[in-house]
Formats: C-alpha cells, structure tokens, sequence
C-alpha cells in the first residue's frame, strides 16, 4: 500500500510518502499558502511524486491534517450565520454561563459576546418546546415560523443556519424537522443542528459548537472540494481522508457536515505520531510532548488509548466545544516565548511570543526581546551553522545583547539569567505534564516523553528530569512527526447519547437499547462512506458520575447485553477510578450514568517502521565540541564540554554519554551531563536520565 | 469617625526582601534567586488549581460544581496567603488567610495546638469567615514534624441549618444564631481520627445533608491533596528554599501593587453609593443605606476609609464582616482597575499583593458590625461596595474603570420529595457599566463575585423546576458612548408545590453612569402566580411558600453608560437597534440617531439632531 500524509501547518506544508511493502519513508516540505493552503498543497504532493519518482495514481490512501477550520474560529473569519432556536432562549449564546473569562480585569472581553458566531438580529426564535425526560411535548413546533425565519435569514444573506433547540438530545425530531423546512426555504444553505452535532445536555456549549459548526461550515465544505479538484489535476485517485480532533479520520462526506470535528486536526497528528514512535520502539505508556515556536501541545498515550478531553474542559479560543477530543494540553511555551521582568521584578517566560516574526533575537530578523531560543544560543546549544538544517544562520551577538539586557534587569549573570529563563519554561512544561499526569492519579514516572517539533527535543530532558520521567524517545525526523502521525490513524467516529439514569434505579433493557441505537446509528454512518459493518469494531463507554456531580468520569462499558453483573462490574469500575483521579470515593453515593458513548473504529492500514539512516561511529558521526552551560547536581552552573553529533550519522545502539547536542536538519536534540542516549533499531533515539535533580 | 477605626492590615507589613528566617532542618538564609522563585511560586499555584480542579469535580451541589462557589489555597504557618486556584471565585480564595488566621488566634485562645492528622472546621465570620454558609476545611502540613503551613478549601454550602431552608435567602436572621450552625475552629479529624458526634450533629441539624455532608467530604480530600503536594514541595527543594521563596513572591506581588498605586496621582476621591437594604420596612434604619468609601493615595500607599457608611442593622444580616467580605470587596476591585488581567497579564495572588492597601472601617457600623449582629446575607451589599470603590476610583483613572455595576440576585428554591429537601440555588446575573472605548459587559456575574449559572437542561432534568424564559432585557440599558451593559429576564417555574427566599439588591438604585453617560436601570423581580396574580418583590424575601406552577420572574439590572450618548458612533447605535438591544425610538431619544425605512441610517437626520441637543 501507498500512503501520502499531508499536514498544512501555519509556516509549512509536510507530505509524507510511505510505501508498506518497502518501509519507505519520503519527506517533502513546501511553504504553506495561507490564502488557498490547497494550492501548497498540490504543489507538495507533485513536488514530492515527481522527486521519488512515484506515480501519483498509485497512491492507496491520502490522509490530510488542516487548520481552516481552526484558523476560522481563532481569526473569526467565517460565514455569516444564523441561528434557529426555541423561542424564550434567544440569548444561550450571548449570555453563556454567565461567568466572565477573567476574575479580575474590567477591561477583559467576552468571545462569545463580543465575536458571536451568530449575530442577534440573526438568530431567531420559533414557538416549540420539549420536556425532560421523556421528551413530553409543551409546544408544539410551529413549522410556519420555521419557514419564516428560514425566508428572512435567506433574504439577509445568511448562508448557514445552526438549529438549536432545548432537549434536542431527549428527542432530535423538532430539529430534524425545522432543518427540514429550512432546507426547502434556502437550498444552498449550510444546515446543521445541535443534536446531529452533539446530543449531550448543556445547552449553552452544545449550541456554541453548532453555531461554531455553521459558522465554519461552508468554508471547510469549499475547501474540501477544492482539495478533491487539486488532487484530481495532480493525478491522485485515492481517497482523500481527514484528521479529526478524535484521533481518527473522517471522510470528506463526514469532515463537511461536522467541520467542528477538526480543530484540532494537527495536534492530533501529533499525538498519534507520538504514540507510533513510541510503540515502534516497544514504549505503551507515552506523553507526547510537541514543542514549537509558540506554544507546546501534550498529550497522553496508555497502553495505545490516548486520554480523552471531557467535554467541559474543551475550549477553542474562548469558545467552548462539546465534540470528542483527545485531550492535548497547549501551553505558551516555545522557542519564540519572550522573558521579561515584570514591574514587580518578577522573572517570567511567555506566554507572550515573539512568533517566527521578528521571532528571536538570534534570527536577526529584527527581535529585540529575549527569548527561549536566545537563551539556548548563549547556553551554546544551538549550532549556529545547522540550525534548521543550515536554512537559517544564527546571530549569537545579538542573542547575548538581548540576554545580557535581561539579566541587568535581574541583577544576575549572564549564564544564570539565560539558564534561568529555561529553567522557568521547562517548569512551565512540566507543571503541564503534572496537571494531566500527577494530578490525575498517573504517575509519569512510568512514562516515556516522546519530544518532537522544533524545540521539543532541546527541552524535552530537563523536563522529564523535572517529573521524575526516566526517558525520553526522539524520534528519527521529529519536525514531520505530525505528518507521519497521519498515516498511522484508523477511521473513527464518535457517538453520544445523554442517558440520565441512576444505578438504584437502573432500567438495563433502556441502557442496552440506547446503546444498540448508537450503534447501529454508527454503523449506518460507516455504511455511508462505504465501509462494511463487519469490518467496524465498537468501543462503548460511560460517562459516570455520584448523583449530584457536575462532573463525569469516563468509564469503559463491556460490548454485548449489559446484565446486573456488568453493571456492578462498571459501577465499581467508576468508584475505582474516582478514587484514582481524585484521592477519594464515596462508596455509599448512587451513581448517574450521564451520557453512554460508542467509538467507532474502521481499521485501515497503518505504516510499519521505516528505514531510518544509520551511520558507521560515533566518531563519523561527531562534527566538532563546544563550550556549554549546565547547572550540576550542587546547584552551580558549569561550563563544559559538549560533544555535536549529526543525527543521519549515529550508528544503532551504541552509546554514548551528555552532555551532547545532537543536530539535524528539523531539530536539535540536548543530551545534558548525568544522561545517556543510544539510537535504536527503530531509528529513534533513547535518551536515559540518570538522576533527577 | 464614630468609635475607633478597625483596620485589616494583615499581620506583616514589611517590603524586604527574601527573608528567610532561618530555623529547623535544611533551611538557610541564603536569599533565593529570581528563577527559584519562579519555578516555585508556578508549584504553588499548580498546587492550589489541582486542588479546586478536584474539589469542583467531586462535589454534589450545583453551587459549588456549576456555580463554582468556592476556594482552594495554600498558606504558611501565620496564615499569609501563598497561592490560589485559579478556578474559583475572589469572595472564596481572597478570605482564605482570614479564614487561618482566625482559627490560629481562637485554637491559640483554648491552648489546643495544631497536630499532624488534623483537619479542622471554620466558619465564624467573626473570625474570618466570609459569612456562615461558606465553610473551610482547614488542613496541616507538617514537613518533617514541622508545621509549614496549611492547605484549604472554602466552598458555599446549600445549608448549614439556618432558620429556614437553604443558605441564601435567610433575610430575616435576627442574629448570629440564628444564621445556623457555627463552627469556630472545630476539628472533625483530630490527629488522623475521625471525630464522629461532630459528623453525626451535621448530618442532624442540616437539611440535604447527604449532599453538604459529601460537599464537605470533597474539601477535605481535595484539602488533604494540597497538604500532601505542598510537604513533598518541601521535601524537594528543602524548607528553607521554599520558604524564602514564599516570600519573595509576597515580596514581588507587593512591589507589583506598590508601582500601580505609584503609578496614580496622589489625592484623595470619595463616593457614595446606596443598597436597599429593606424597601417594604417600615423601619427607615432598614432600608435605603449609604455605603461611602474614601479612597486615599500617597505615593505607593493607599487607604480605603469606609467612614459615612450607614451603621450595622443588628437584626437583619446584611452586615458584611470586615474581614473575609468587605476586605475581599475592596481589594477585588483595586486589583481589578490597577492590575487589569486583560492589560497586566497573569498576577500572582498571594498576601503580599495586598499589603499596601489599609482599610478602615469604624467599628459598629455595616462595613465593621460588632458580634452577634447577623451576617449571612452580605454578599449583595459587599458587591455594591466593591462598586462604590470603583466610583471612588473612577475619579482617579477614568479610563481604567466602568461605569456603574447592576448587583444581583440569589434565589433559594426548595421543597420536600418525601422526608427529603431539595435545595437548589441560582444566582442571577447583573452587568457591567460602560468601559473606556467598550461597552459594558451583558448579564454577567459581577466584581468579587464570578459564579456560573445552571444549565437549563441540567435544572429540569433533576429538580422539579423548568426555566420558562432566559434572554436579555430587550431596550433598557444605560445610555452613552459606550453603552451600559444589558440585563437579562429569568423566570423559574415551580412543577411541585415548595419554597422559595431571596437574597438580593438593586432594585431601588441605578447603576451609575459616568463622564455623561445615562444610569442604568435597577432589578425587579414579581411572583406571577399559577392564578394569573402576581406581586412585585422587594430585594430580601423571607422564605415564601410557593405553589406548583408559580414562577419567579427575575429581570436583571442594566450597567451605566460612560460617555455622552450623543458621541455614540451611529453606526453602532444602528447595530443595537439591528439586533433588538434598543428600539428604533431609543436611539433617536438617547442618541440623537435617525434610522429611516428599511433600517438605514438617516445620516443627515442625525447629524441635526444631535447639533441641536448639543446646543
């Protein structure tokens, strides 16, 4: 099989080829181009075809990683939207929670009130009105208003309209009807509704994904036929699949119904890349820790199944969003991240970022701010010749006059304020890893960090020191790992369904007819896109709570006819994990089983290990010595000497000691005194730390 | 000045820098460095969030898990606040000292000293407490058998056995022991053993108590947590560090609220504002009641006088307790105007943020009441001050603050499902004033509080409610160049018979407008009966029965404009009135702009009209 990847990120475009009866792996990098990204897009997959020599119609499977959805909502640039809602809640969209973003600020913003994605005068209420819980009607809907609304919206220009009707998820008919009637008023509307979106009670963020998903809808359904007509005029015939926030792809049917699904398309990529590089080399308990130049993302990976996001803790610029994600923590930490003193005489890293441009002091692109790369330079562990792979010289004088100015203001050295400043964002990093680690009940001390990106593999050692984590994995070409994390994905879709039942009072025969009805829903879903039922695996879950919680726990459901036994099993299950996230369980509280929850997988074929290089010695492969920065065990900081080894020229399993800085073409790898690193097989390169300080 | 001035000042007040007073195992004098610092004031606040995360997650009522009406944080052993989570809400992480600092003096008091295994029960608002309802679940950390401080929650709980039922709404306490039950420094683990008659006269005297007892569990545990990730801190880096680290945070935060006062002309502004206290008395002490704050600036000190306002009512609890309210008020909106998170970033909260502000309040009167007077009804009045500090403020900074801030409203609802109560309680939300170049902020929670509301669909799904309408308040809002904030309208249906009381303010005053700007619009709040009858309500009703199909109709107050309305952009005024905010014949009234047919701007119209009310 053939598979191509393609991530479009902010600066670049990566293709990957792989070929799984070869194991070739074949990279290509192109510049994004941000107004049409199908534009670099083609011009990636001919540019990567034409070099190997591959017939672009014999590609198997194409699989895609974007960001026009996410760049829509984090620009505010979509379609003008509307809004079709039950009338007396005109304003769940505007007034929210009621809770402002910021405790203490009076001249803060609100997104949702001050970059709706559905103006007021858009959003219309129609008489209807379901009850709970069993979707007793108190009024019925009124189909004339619907079409009235659905006119003017149309003769305003509106062209996507978002559904949104209370008690949706206790029954889905009074907005499958009212999306009906809208879709005879204004054929080319994009239409969508809350329940097909996301039938999960709290109506304020099930209505802010819809709206989010109308309001992005007709970009993300352009785009994708334009992708389909590039990849025609390229010659590519297979088909095109699409990264989504679950960790799975989507067809093309399914990613224009529910763009919402992707906005998180590139970092879980990433999480996936992660998790192949770790299993690759025999790891199953991974945090993936992808560092850029502006923000790091961090995921988690046990046993193979990544950690998923509850729905209340998803946010997208500001704006909640209630569809599954794997659970990828961002923090502002990156390379660009600025240091500053703070009137106060405060020392902090980020989260502001001076970007890629200027960017750093040291691009000598005009920054005149501190920042983590500058810190890195004066540190000496950055080589000033094969940063990015010798694309980009690094000016170390300017790099030391920003630092030099920084640690005036401290009234420290030089070394100490730029030690300082890594110091302070690999705390940074690590109290993130903590919140999804330590403070969940896992212990990363188990784990395996799996650093990629630009800066990932320079900071990734120190801060596994941080947590006590006792290796760190970096993977053969680790500024592609997002692109290859593509081609080792599975078609995945999610399905929900709010439940509200109590474990004293269970009705099984309700429970196994939801889930039935999920997932047969599922199936027909993977039936649409062609993929036989058979060939479907379902992982059925539960989100859990004590009766009164606000808060759910995932908890596993046994697939077949759930009994008494299985449910006691699965509300012991829940009184376990209780006790393992929050320290606590209260054994005599009934349990809610909120919503029920089936994935569906469709396995496609995923890429095995690739060839990656390997070179003859350590002495081949070592380019110079330099001078570095460390602080030892004692506290002190101490000049040494660090050994530079190009990463194509390490030769498998042998070993060899930090402090040493490792340089390829798309990262550089530090390896400080007290650890070891050795590449394996695998290609990747194992780092083990010795002691934690 | 009546009697002799109270002030808060906490305990300390000195600026050095890095002390460390050097005693006990692996500890030093050494001062620490900026990056320690850092690096450990981040472990502090991981800290306190993890705490919040976890409380917040395994509590049972709505007033803690949606509302998020409560606190984490870690503090030393005198009780100066370190860290706080950043999820919860000011009035329950900024009292959160006072809360020890009180059980240190009255445990001092009894000669009972604190033990490893301790967990402690505190609520007197006489002693730090924010008012009675909100319990802390105080917990040691001893590192090494040394006492290093202490990690706690605070949180809101539905009932402690007031009165009636519920903890909001009980407006007609006639003193402290009234209020329920008071818990002054009281261990319920003592040396790591369970004290049970302690539990077994909660779970008596307390209504719901399945839910507050398990609310009660949840902050010990998520307490518990905190003490245990603040010792292996400790253990990490050494006592000595982490507590020269504590403070020279307390240090930077001060030097930080120092240079924002500095930064303010020297001078002192004074403002009034007044709560309804009760409009249907007939006791004139009772109602319609000044809070007057004088704010004074010299250099980088300032002081926050609270001389003029009116004197406590000794049998109605709207007295706001000087410490753990009125203190978290008047500091909530300094560091709001001076340390804007939206212009100054993230700002570390600890004790030292505090320090130069001094406040003073004579003693007897709403803003210092003397024991027994009751207390637990204070919220509403400790916001409207907050806003009468920042009309102080506003005279000073103009273009740091809003205009006048719409209070709220609490409703109790309850009832009985067999031998049971249900307690359910919704803070409505008011909103904010005109900002300098932005509009108000719509029908959110307002100053030191910052709760969220309950989702519809949650509500109806579990307690015999249904929400009947909830959407802004359609044309009434302070006029000005950047428009007040807009209201919203509520209305909460009873499907079962039951009981409801309120708690609220700011149905008798307009949010204040300011540099030209019209006053916003006050609450109301009617009883619409199943029969068709209804009756307007004042701010504070006593515990009501109420009746199946009767509903509480709550239309939230509207924020002040800032600005002369007459120098609105008209095209913005065209927007408000595109999107329902004001009607056609608002703007043409309050801003001089003339829409035509087919909505389009009259630009010509407008130009006259307003050339002639200028004139």
């Amino acid at each position: 099989m053939k598979f191509i990847g393609v991530d479009i990120g902010g600066t670049f475009t990566d293709v990957v080829f792989a070929d799984t009866e070869s194991s070739d792996i074949r990279i290509h990098k192109v510049p994004t181009t941000p107004d049409d990204p199908s534009l670099g897009m083609l011009d990636a997959v001919r540019g990567l075809c034409e070099r190997e020599a591959i017939a672009p119609a014999e590609v198997d499977h194409l699989f895609h990683g974007t960001t026009i959805a996410t760049n829509a909502v984090l620009t505010h640039d979509g379609a003008r939207a509307g809004m079709v809602t039950s009338e007396g809640y005109r304003d769940i969209l505007h007034i929210g929670r009621h809770q402002r973003p910021q405790h203490y600020s009076i001249r803060q913003e609100i997104p949702w009130q001050d970059r709706p994605f559905v103006r007021r005068r858009h959003r219309l209420t129609v008489p209807e009105r379901i009850t709970p819980p069993a979707g007793e009607v108190l009024v019925p809907l009124d189909e004339e208003a619907v079409r009235r609304a659905a006119r003017r919206l149309r003769d305003d220009g509106v062209e996507a309209i978002a559904v949104c009707f209370l008690f949706s998820w206790v029954d889905p008919s009074h907005e499958e009807r009212a999306a009906a009637i809208v879709r005879e008023e204004h054929p080319s509307c994009f239409v969508t509704t809350s329940a097909s979106v996301s039938p999960q009670f709290r109506e304020f963020e099930r209505f802010t994904t819809t709206a989010m998903n109308a309001f992005i809808g007709p970009k993300m359904r352009d785009y994708m036929g334009r992708i389909g007509a590039r990849m025609d005029e390229a010659g590519v015939a297979a088909e095109l699949h699409v990264m989504s926030s679950n960790g799975g792809v989507a067809t093309v049917r399914t990613v224009s119904e529910r763009p919402v699904s992707t906005l998180l398309s590139g970092p879980a990529a990433g999480v996936l890349g992660g998790r192949w590089t770790g299993e690759l080399s025999g790891r199953r308990k991974l945090i993936t820790f992808d560092m850029g130049g502006t923000s790091a993302d961090i995921g988690i990976v046990d046993e193979g199944r990544f950690a998923e996001a509850t729905a209340r803790d998803t946010w997208i610029a500001g704006y909640p969003v209630l569809v599954s994600m794997i659970d990828i923590h961002t923090i502002g930490a990156g390379g660009g991240s600025i240091a500053r003193v703070d009137p106060g005489g405060g020392f902090r890293v980020g989260p502001e970022s001076a970007g890629a441009v200027p960017g750093p002091a040291a691009y000598g692109r005009g920054g005149t701010e501190p920042t983590v790369t500058d810190a890195n330079v004066v540190l000496g562990r950055l080589d000033r010749d094969y940063f990015l792979g010798g694309e980009m010289a690094l000016d170390e004088g300017a790099a030391r006059s920003v630092v030099a100015r920084l640690a005036g203001a401290l009234e420290l050295d030089e070394r100490e304020a730029a030690e300082g400043v890594v110091a302070i964002v690999n705390a940074n990093m690590a109290n993130a890893i903590s919140s999804r680690t330590v403070q969940k009940g896992v212990d990363p001390r188990d784990f395996s960090l799996v650093a990629f990106g630009g800066a990932g593999p320079l900071h990734a050692v120190e801060v596994a020191a941080r947590l006590g984590i006792p290796e760190v994995i970096v993977p053969p070409f680790p500024g592609i790992t997002s692109a290859v994390g593509l081609l080792t994905t599975e078609l995945r879709y999610d399905a929900v369904k709010t439940e509200f039942q109590v474990s004293s009072d269970l009705d099984l025969a309700r429970l196994n007819s939801d889930l039935a009805a999920v997932e047969s829903g599922l199936a027909s879903q993977f039936r649409d896109d062609g993929v036989d039922r058979a060939e479907v695996g379902f992982e059925r879950s539960g989100d859990l709570r004590y009766v009164g919680q606000g808060y759910e726990l995932r908890v596993p459901f046994p697939a077949g006819d759930i009994g008494t036994a299985e449910a006691g099993e699965l509300f012991r299950r829940f009184h376990e994990q209780h006790r393992a996230e929050y320290g606590h369980e209260f054994e005599e509280s009934p349990i809610e089983i909120v919503n029920v929850r089936v994935v569906g997988v469709g396995h496609t074929p995923t890429i095995g290990a690739p060839r990656a290089p390997r070179g003859e010695s350590l002495a081949a492969a070592r380019v110079r010595s330099g001078r570095g920065v460390f602080r030892t065990a004692g506290g002190a900081l101490a000049d040494v000497e660090m050994t530079f080894y190009l990463r194509d020229r390490l030769p498998v399993g042998e070993l060899f000691s930090g402090p040493a800085v490792v340089l390829q073409r798309d990262s550089t790898t530090v390896v400080p005194p007290g650890s070891t690193a050795r590449p394996d097989e695998a290609g990747n390169l194992i780092i083990s730390i010795e002691d934690s300080p | 000045m009546s009697d002799s001035p109270t002030t808060s000042g906490r305990g300390e007040g000195g600026n050095g820098t890095g002390r460390g007073n050097g005693h006990g195992a692996g500890r030093s004098n050494r001062p620490v460095d900026p990056v320690t610092v850092s690096v450990i004031q981040g472990a502090l606040e991981n800290i306190a969030t993890e705490m919040g995360h976890k409380l917040m997650r395994m509590s049972y009522s709505s007033i803690i898990r949606e509302s998020e009406d409560f606190g984490a944080g870690l503090v030393d052993p005198n009780g100066q606040g370190l860290a706080e989570s950043a999820q919860s809400t000011p009035l329950q992480s900024g009292p959160i000292p006072g809360y020890v600092q009180g059980m240190l003096r009255q445990l001092a008091e009894r000669a009972d000293p604190v033990r490893p295994g301790d967990v402690i029960m505190h609520n007197d608002a006489y002693a730090g407490a924010s008012h009675g309802p909100d319990v802390a679940f105080i917990v040691p950390a001893f590192h090494r058998e040394r006492l290093v401080g202490f990690a706690v929650t605070t949180a809101h709980h539905l009932d402690i056995g007031a009165l009636t039922p519920g903890s909001c709404g009980i407006v007609d306490a006639i003193d402290a022991y009234a209020e329920g039950l008071q818990f002054k420094s009281i261990k319920v683990y003592e040396a790591g053993r369970k004290i049970e008659p302690v539990w077994q006269i909660l779970r008596d005297n307390i209504r719901a108590s399945d839910l507050v007892v398990g609310d009660m569990e949840a902050q010990i545990a998520a307490s518990r947590i905190g003490a245990e990730r603040f010792v292996a801190l400790h253990e990490r880096y050494g006592s000595g560090t982490v507590e020269s680290a504590g403070e020279a945070a307390k240090d930077h935060a001060e030097r930080l609220m120092r240079s924002a006062i500095a930064a303010l002309p020297d001078g002192r502004w004074q403002a009034t504002t007044y709560i309804d206290g009760y409009l249907d008395s007939d006791d004139p002490t009772r109602r319609n009641l000044p809070l007057v704050a004088t704010v004074t600036v010299e250099g980088d000190a300032m002081t926050v006088d609270l001389t003029g306002t009116a004197n406590q009512v000794p049998d109605r609890p709207i007295n706001m307790p000087l410490v753990g309210t009125v203190d978290i008020a008047v500091w909530l909106t300094v560091r709001s105007v001076l340390l804007d998170t939206a212009v100054h970033g993230h700002i570390p909260v600890n004790s030292g943020l505090v320090r130069p502000i001094r406040i003073v309040a004579p003693r007897g009167c709403l803003a210092n009441p003397v024991f027994p007077a009751p207390t637990i009804a204070r919220f509403c009045p400790g916001n409207q001050l907050a806003d009468t500090v920042m009309k102080a403020l506003a005279q000073a900074v103009p273009e740091q603050v809003s205009a006048g801030i719409g209070n709220l409203n609490v409703i109790a609802f309850s009832g009985l499902r067999g031998e049971t109560h249900w307690v359910h309680m919704e803070i409505f939300e008011g909103s904010y004033g005109g900002r300098y170049g932005m509009d108000g902020m719509d029908a959110v929670d307002t100053l030191y509080a910052n709760t969220r509301n309950n989702p519809i669909e949650d509500i109806e799904s579990h307690l015999p409610l249904r929400v009947r309408r909830y959407e802004l308040r359609e044309d009434v809002c302070g006029a000005g160049r950047w428009r007040g904030g807009l209201g919203s309208v509520r209305e909460f249906e009873y499907l079962d018979d039951g009981g409801g009381s309120v708690e609220g303010e700011g149905h008798g005053y307009r949010p204040w407008g300011f540099r030209g700007g019209g006053d916003g619009r006050p609450a109301s709040l009617v009883l619409a009966r199943a029969d068709g009858s209804s009756a307007g309500l004042p701010s504070k009703v006593p515990h009501t029965v109420v009746a199946a199909g009767d509903a509480f109709v709550c239309e939230g107050p509207a924020g002040g404009g800032y600005g002369d309305p007459l120098e609105r952009d008209p095209a913005q005024v065209l927007d408000d009135v595109l999107d329902g905010y004001i009607s056609a014949k608002t703007a043409e009234r309050d801003y001089g702009v003339v829409i035509g047919p087919a909505n389009r701007l009259d630009t010509a119209a407008t130009a006259a009209n307003r050339t002639s009310r200028r004139r």
